[in-house]
């Protein structure tokens, strides 16, 4: 059997303003209970891949303490795992520090796992693909390289920055930027398979041409020299990147259609344990459309809203459309709205805060209102 | 170089009287409190007390407690010198297939297992109970004192006093008479099935045990006496948390009940660092409904309520529907009420179907257990 190996790519442009401030965007938190990587992370797990890497681009402190030794995501953590890859040398040159000159420092990575394909996927752009499937189809077409795609409709407003792609007969002819003036358009989930020998040759011609070239500038350059296979996916995939576009599609996973399109018994999202008793409703507590995180204690009302893990709510306190990480407090009384509350946050006072359904309102971990 | 204590959980027992709970499940795996199995909480407690190698004695239903048990890493349990070990009874060598005769049986059968390890102390725990304990603390009050063993004590009412094995001690601790469910108890402080040994003492015990044809091989019954008789050095240690035997359908019940109404057992963990572990089930998001109406109640992930919730405890996987009425009840893994449906005080066994506009128990004068 053909061995593939996975990589989760967390380099992108994409930040989420505070949240981002001392963690990547992979792993933020998600749902109450996921970071945002553990989408990729299952998906490479379910599709039957238990060797990945991650190329870290920055802030790698809480990423390392979510993933441990990949024991969650069921990688075997003698026969696969997931390795860590980290680029100390380019670290703080933002141009030098790109994901072709990292996986270039880390190269043993791909020395010493033979692999005959590699998934490169991001953490950033949620989807559940099985890319067992893509392999599969990768390896028919006969193509070196596979790049997955969605038709969408909402370009004009969506993946802005990145890439569409112009497709004939299964193959991909063009990479155009997208300016977000389409509004229907074939958008690259920058998520590939290629043959592992074909990566490693891309990343020498990468150096000949601009040290500063990263993977995704690669493709779109030999797109013209090699057939480049396009995979159709119809299903759900959602890009976050902005904090605007993560709290939009967080509350619409409220909406029972759009929740059972990402969560089915068939494809688990995996991710690491906190050791955390179920939720507590007390008294007072009047909860409606919501998700709710274990070790939550609530005496107050929440609406269309998400709940992380340990997260107080105060008698007579009101939430609504609010996204609130764990170990957040509101006091009782207090009235929210549109608001984003980062780790450890409290609302210490009878006081009504609001944001806008399009720019929510962030407060920053650990701060005191 | 030797570990300074193993502790050996005793989980062979069946429950009877948890009726069809334990069919086909040990009592120690029994579901508890919205989350755990229960005895979550004796190996909990060992690795918060900073012990590291946990022996878990198995004979009835061996084979799913002991894959729950795994090597231990649920608990932490998994470092190159610490682990949890599944020691079912079995065939060995010089005496072919046994099972496990009694409690001091259990120990004395897995004596090589405890060598390896060669510890100065032993902490035998019943793998039945609830409660969060420290165990080292204990330890620390059976060194000071000098014990050859440390028995934990409750203190219980007088009237309870003829359900338990009673210790009868001096002031300073000094047990001189254990009465197994005395008619006319002396003193109220009951055993809680803990019990610290120094290994030597207790090893040179369970080996004389062994060969004594008319012994019940058991620790309340046989070696506690024999210890007392040689006039050894036993002593009481008083607890004073929450502590529950859940050994009944009404007694599972009430400890489930205690959790939304007081907070003695601290799941929450108000005092920190004593998280009490559990397997993850990997679970989808908890997810509450746009009719959903709860109060007073424990909801964990994977649950989704669009129903009526009040006064219950919901574990993983359990679906509420619309018009749904669930009032004081514990509704175990995968259980589904659907629409219209309502049940009082019961507690509804795994993967029950509750089926559409069916009343069940609405008098609520006395628990039920639901189950096919």
């Amino acid at each position: 059997m053909k061995k593939t190996i996975g990589i989760v790519n967390l380099y992108s442009n994409v930040d989420f303003m505070g949240l981002t401030k001392r963690r990547p965007v992979a792993s933020v938190s998600f749902l109450g209970r996921y970071g945002l990587i553990d989408f990729a992370l299952s998906n490479m797990s379910n599709s039957g891949i238990d060797a990945i890497g991650i190329l870290i681009q920055e802030k790698p402190r809480s990423l390392f303490k979510h993933l441990k030794d990949g024991h969650s995501w069921n990688f075997n953590s003698k026969a696969g795992g997931v390795s860590l890859l980290y680029n100390e040398k380019y670290v703080n040159h933002t141009k030098y520090n790109n994901d072709i000159n990292n996986l270039l420092e880390n190269i043993s990575f791909l020395e010493n796992i033979p692999s005959d394909y590699i998934v490169i996927a991001p953490a950033h752009i949620i989807t559940t693909i099985d890319y067992n499937k893509v392999v599969q189809a990768h390896e028919k077409s006969g193509a070196e390289v596979t790049m997955v795609y969605k038709p969408i409709l909402d370009a004009n407003i969506s993946y802005v920055g990145g890439q569409i792609l112009h497709v004939k007969k299964g193959e991909v002819k063009a990479i155009e930027l997208n300016k977000g003036v389409k509004k229907a358009a074939n958008i690259c989930l920058e998520t590939y398979v290629i043959n592992t020998k074909t990566l490693l040759q891309i990343m020498r011609q990468a150096k000949d041409i601009s040290t500063f070239f990263t993977l995704k500038d690669m493709f779109a350059y030999v797109c013209d020299e090699r057939k480049i296979h396009a995979y159709e996916y119809n299903g759900y995939a959602r890009c976050m990147d902005s904090i605007n576009a993560y709290y939009k599609y967080s509350l619409e996973l409220l909406n029972v259609d759009v929740y059972s399109q990402v969560f089915s018994n068939k494809w688990p999202i995996y991710t690491a344990t906190n050791d955390t008793p179920p939720t507590k409703y007390l008294k007072h507590s009047d909860v409606k459309k919501s998700f709710v995180s274990n070790g939550a204690m609530i005496d107050g009302t929440i609406e269309n809203s998400i709940i992380g893990r340990n997260v107080v709510i105060g008698k007579g306190a009101y939430i609504k459309n609010c996204i609130l990480f764990n170990g957040s407090k509101v006091a009782g009384g207090a009235v929210l709205e549109n608001v984003i509350m980062d780790k450890s946050a409290k609302i210490e006072k009878q006081i009504k805060l609001a944001g806008h359904m399009d720019a929510p309102l962030y407060i920053q971990d650990g701060d005191i209102v | 170089m030797g570990k300074e204590i193993v502790a050996m959980i005793l989980a062979g027992g069946r429950g009877t009287r948890l009726e069809a709970l334990t069919a086909k499940v040990a009592k120690p795996a029994v579901y508890f409190g919205g989350k755990y199995r229960i005895i979550d909480f004796p190996l909990s407690n060992c690795a918060n007390s900073g012990i590291d190698v946990v022996g878990v004695l198995t004979q009835y239903e061996s084979v799913l407690l002991g894959t729950y048990v795994g090597s231990g890493t649920k608990w932490g349990l998994d470092g190159s010198k610490s682990l949890a070990a599944n020691l079912p009874a079995r065939e060995r060598g010089e005496v072919g297939a046994t099972w496990y005769a009694g409690t001091a049986d259990a120990i004395y059968q897995n004596i090589s297992f405890i060598d390896q390890y060669d510890p100065e102390y032993v902490l035998v725990l019943s793998g039945d109970h609830i409660y969060k304990m420290d165990y080292d603390v204990m330890l620390e009050a059976h060194k000071e004192k000098n014990a050859d063993a440390t028995i934990a004590v409750l203190n219980v009412s007088i009237e309870e006093a003829s359900r338990f094995g009673i210790m009868n001690a001096r002031k300073d601790g000094k047990i001189y008479e254990f009465e197994e469910k005395p008619k006319a108890p002396k003193s109220t402080l009951a055993s809680m099935g803990i019990y610290i040994f120094t290994y030597k003492t207790l090893r040179k015990y369970l080996i004389e045990d062994a060969t004594k044809v008319d012994s019940h091989h058991d620790f309340g019954m046989n070696i506690i006496p024999a210890m007392l008789k040689d006039k050894k050095n036993l002593f009481a240690y008083e607890f004073n948390g929450y502590w529950k035997d859940v050994g009944t359908i009404e007694s599972l019940w009430q400890a489930n009940m205690d959790l939304l109404h007081d907070t003695v057992l601290d799941l929450y963990n108000y005092k920190k660092d004593w998280k009490i572990y559990t397997e993850d089930t990997l679970e989808k998001p908890q997810i509450i409904g746009e009719e959903a109406e709860i109060k007073n109640s424990l909801i964990t992930q994977g649950c989704y309520v669009n129903g009526e919730v009040s006064g219950s405890v919901l574990f993983h996987g359990v679906r509420i529907a619309k018009h749904a009425k669930v009032v004081d009840c514990v509704l175990m893994p995968g259980v589904i009420v659907e629409e219209g449906a309502e049940i009082y005080k019961s507690i509804v066994n795994e993967n029950e179907i509750i089926t559409s506009n069916s009343c069940i128990n609405s008098k609520a004068k006395k628990v039920v257990l639901v189950s096919q």
